[in-house]
């Protein structure tokens, strides 16, 4: 202590204290820096030329953050293409996700009894807590997206090819490390969308032929999802999947670094890798010029989230879960969409009769060893899709990148996407909007109050202004008798359940299902208590059976309860 | 294709780069400023937490109707024989007098917490002892943890919709003064049950599920349809009325009023329940599906001999 206070004092005395206070900040920064210096940081910012010898270089070998990035990058890899920046951006959103993530944690307990009530409270109770849940949960669903992005960029520039087949590899397990992750995230809110999506999930393993039962029970703790499936799940969530990605990260990122960013194709001979034979008037240094780019990726990343989630995005909460209670047209995950189309596939064919020729041999084969359709769509082809992703460097027997040459390669990956895509709009739950692609609806009664009345999620009813629901039975009818100045919104959704009723006597849906012709009905509002009404749609109809029937639907609208 | 060639093979310029890095930079921290700003200052936490609690309210609301109007009536006003009402000034007080009415119920009993943790405490374990001689039963428990239906936040909610009739209670009703219920009014005649009379009994306690709705002197004190201690005669009554037949009731005596009552309910329904005529669809549509037919046979006898 003496000998540090003299020495200062002797520096002080000899250089003076400004200069003194100078070069002991710097030296601090230095050691921030791991070598670089106030100027060089600036110099960096500033775009100026390094000086020589380059002290730019110096945190790639002296600290641990810059050693694990290189000194230089090829020029033809620093344009917008090949890269797109979709690696980089994969592991901005795996971090952003993680101290969001962490933020949630703080306040959530992953146990039935406290878990939805622990996420009203993150958007009642918590500072920035609606803001943090919505950016964790965009973050996530932009995360799949880049991911699966970045793997077709890979494949479409051939990237996979020698020496990066295990990049690939590891890749394939961040994008199945990405779904659980993103997956396993959903059942935690403990409402009915995370219920049912989850029990949707885990029961498709529970189809799966001699390991499914077991697996089920590994997942969920239980024969049903409750207390210990959501702790399961909650520590794959913030623990077991994390840990797997972080280490496939390193991986993956060293083999990135070890064989360098692959050129784009055009620029090499068939066969060869020159992306580590970087000529000296090639370099892009990392310093300033990658970095700054790093940065401004980030930061525009971060902007366009923060600023979604400040305006059009609010992640969804439904009501507590039950599991008695299943909402109608429950959903998974839209990027497990292909999958619900994929065990609808008879229903959702083109043309189920003609193509009917393979699918029955096929359907045949299975059940002698014990498959239904189901299985067979749902259980076995998942995982071979897996597993081919897997092998495409391995099996791959075409040596060249480029893309005249990779035809077939390409054109069965377009494909293939196509076919993703087919499915994914095949198992949209309702079917596409405007066709009938997909549907499987039941009655068509049933079906107009679940437009207007959904059980779960947004509804155009709940919407209603609470003062514009004035107390009153009304007939539905083109012209209800509401009148239009005090509340047009309720006019305006008696006229929409009227001329949908209407719509749906006359259209028959894509199941072939009609309104009866005579279906006719009313919308009551009652006032219930102080601030609170019921909403009821009521359709009278005659049934098949010639019997007459009535249904009816409720919802209940608190004046504060605020749906938008 | 030069266009497209141009944008994949765009380079940021060093200045941009700096350029766009800060204003991305700067519009993140705005957006967080604003968000702070709008949570704390704003009291957007304060709306939030209000649209929450409404929402929590209709789903309260959802579970009162399941569970609890078929005893305190639809309108929390109690039902004759069976519960008392508890949207009442008595039970919960009142907030729009001035000031503010206390609760009797409360001061009777000596609660010392909150209307709210006594409506929560109520449904969720029962009241364990008998308080008082005018009501057949207790309150039984709701909460799961106590063999009943209700999970614990199914009962937070409820407790939430019953505690809001608060704003504005529908009656004056004096706590324990229940009206005459099934206990008093027209009694059943008594009559000898043979064994084909004795199994329909057990049905109707039993495999029907009536005695949740129906009240029958000493069978059963459901308060949601009407009482059927005179079902004979009013059977006979009723199927020599003019809006019996006008609603497309095709009976002629009694003992086929009461089949078509069971089997097509919503055929006739009638105006005198406890709580005033139920919307169609409360009673069970099934039960020619649920009953076996012999058990349905043995319901009618059964109920052919309350005179």
């Amino acid at each position: 202590m003496a000998i540090i206070g003299q020495k200062l004092v002797r520096q002080i005395r000899e250089t003076g204290w400004k200069a003194t206070v100078a070069q002991r900040t710097d030296d601090a920064f230095t050691r921030f820096t791991a070598g670089l210096t106030w100027d060089d940081v600036r110099g960096i910012l500033r775009g100026d030329p390094p000086a020589k010898p380059n002290p730019r270089v110096k945190p790639h070998t002296e600290g641990f953050w810059f050693h694990i990035r290189p000194t230089f990058y090829h020029e033809a890899v620093t344009t917008l293409y090949p890269t797109f920046r979709l690696g980089y951006l994969s592991a901005l959103f795996f971090l952003i996700e993680t101290i969001t993530g962490m933020f949630l944690m703080i306040f959530y307990t992953p146990s039935p009894e406290r878990a939805f009530t622990n996420m009203i409270d993150i958007l009642t109770n918590v500072p920035f807590g609606s803001f943090m849940r919505d950016l964790h949960r965009l973050g996530a669903e932009a995360m799949v997206v880049v991911v699966t992005l970045h793997m077709w960029r890979t494949y479409i520039t051939g990237s996979y090819k020698k020496p990066r087949q295990f990049t690939w590899f590891t890749g394939v397990v961040l994008l199945i490390i990405t779904m659980f992750l993103s997956f396993s995230g959903y059942l935690l809110p403990w409402d009915q969308l995370a219920f049912w999506a989850v029990t949707i999930g885990t029961s498709m393993a529970d189809a799966a032929p001699l390991v499914g039962r077991e697996v089920n029970l590994l997942l969920r703790g239980a024969p049903d999802i409750g207390a210990g499936g959501l702790l399961r799940f909650y520590l794959f969530h913030v623990l077991l999947f994390p840990l797997i990605g972080i280490v496939f990260l390193g991986v993956h990122y060293y083999k990135v670094v070890r064989w360098g960013i692959s050129l784009p194709p055009e620029l090499e001979a068939i066969g060869e890798d020159t992306a580590r034979k970087v000529d000296q008037t090639k370099r892009v240094m990392f310093m300033p010029d990658i970095i700054t780019n790093e940065i401004m990726y980030a930061a525009v990343a971060m902007a366009i989230l923060a600023v979604s989630c400040a305006t059009w995005y609010t992640a969804p909460l439904e009501t507590h879960s039950n599991p008695q209670v299943t909402p109608l047209h429950t959903v998974a995950p839209w990027y497990f969409y292909w999958l619900q189309g994929l065990i609808k596939i008879p229903h959702i064919l083109p043309f189920p009769d003609t193509l009917n020729f393979i699918n029955k041999p096929v359907d045949d084969f299975f059940a002698l060893v014990g498959l239904t359709p189901k299985m067979l769509w749902g259980i076995v082809i998942p995982p071979i899709i897996i597993v081919l992703l897997f092998a495409i460097p391995y099996i791959d027997p075409n040596p060249s990148r480029r893309y005249k040459d990779r035809k077939i390669a390409i054109g069965l990956a377009v494909a293939f996407e196509l076919l993703i895509l087919y499915l994914s709009l095949g198992g949209i739950p309702t079917g596409v909007p405007g066709t009938g692609f997909g549907y499987v609806g039941g009655n068509p009664v049933v079906e107009v109050a679940q437009e207007f009345i959904p059980d779960e999620g947004e509804s155009e009813v709940k919407a209603i202004p609470y003062d514009q629901l004035i107390v009153g039975k009304y007939p539905l009818a083109n012209d209800p008798a509401i009148d239009e100045r005090n509340a047009p919104r309720l006019r305006e959704i008696v006229r929409a359940i009227y001329a949908d009723i209407e719509h749906r006597k006359h259209t028959a849906d894509p199941l072939g299902k009609k309104m009866p012709e005579e279906a006719e009905g009313d919308v009551q509002v009652k006032l219930l208590q102080e601030n609170l009404k019921e909403f009821i749609i009521t359709i009278r109809y005659i049934d098949e059976n010639q019997a007459p029937q009535t249904f009816s639907k409720n919802a209940y609208i608190h004046k504060n309860s605020d749906y938008r | 294709m030069n266009l497209f060639y141009k944008i994949i093979t765009f380079r940021p310029s060093f200045g941009l780069r700096i350029v766009t890095g800060l204003v991305g930079i700067v519009l993140s921290l705005a957006i967080c400023g604003i968000v702070g700003l709008t949570d704390m200052v704003a009291a957007q936490l304060k709306t939030n937490d209000e649209a929450f609690e409404g929402r929590l309210m209709e789903a309260g609301a959802k579970v009162y109707f399941e569970q609890c109007a078929r005893c305190h009536g639809l309108q929390g006003k109690g039902a004759d024989g069976a519960a008392p009402a508890i949207s009442s000034i008595a039970f919960l007080g009142a907030q729009n007098t001035n000031p503010p009415t206390p609760s009797q119920r409360l001061k009777d009993i000596g609660w010392i917490g909150s209307l709210e943790s006594y409506i929560e405490a109520v449904t969720t374990s029962g009241i364990p002892i008998k308080s008082s001689q005018a009501w057949e039963q207790n309150h039984p428990p709701f909460a799961q943890r106590f063999a009943g239906p209700l999970r614990d936040d199914q009962i937070k909610n409820v407790t939430k919709f019953v505690a809001n009739w608060r704003l504005k209670p529908f009656t004056d009703g004096v706590v324990d003064a229940p009206k005459p219920g099934a206990g008093s009014g027209p009694q059943p005649t008594p009559m000898p049950l043979g064994p084909k009379e004795n199994a329909g009994l057990e049905v109707f306690k039993g495999a029907g599920g009536c005695t949740a709705c129906h009240a029958v002197r000493g069978v059963a004190a459901g308060a949601v349809g009407p009482t059927l201690n005179k079902l004979v005669s009013t059977a006979e009554k009723r199927v020599t009325q003019a809006d019996y037949k006008a609603a497309g009731g095709k009976a002629t005596d009694a003992a086929g009023y009461i089949r078509e009552s069971i089997v097509a309910p919503n055929t006739y329904i009638v105006p005198d329940c406890p709580q005033g005529a139920c919307p169609s669809g409360v009673m069970i549509q099934n039960l020619q599906q649920i009953l076996k037919p012999e058990e349905l046979e043995n319901l009618i006898a059964y109920l052919m001999t309350l005179r």
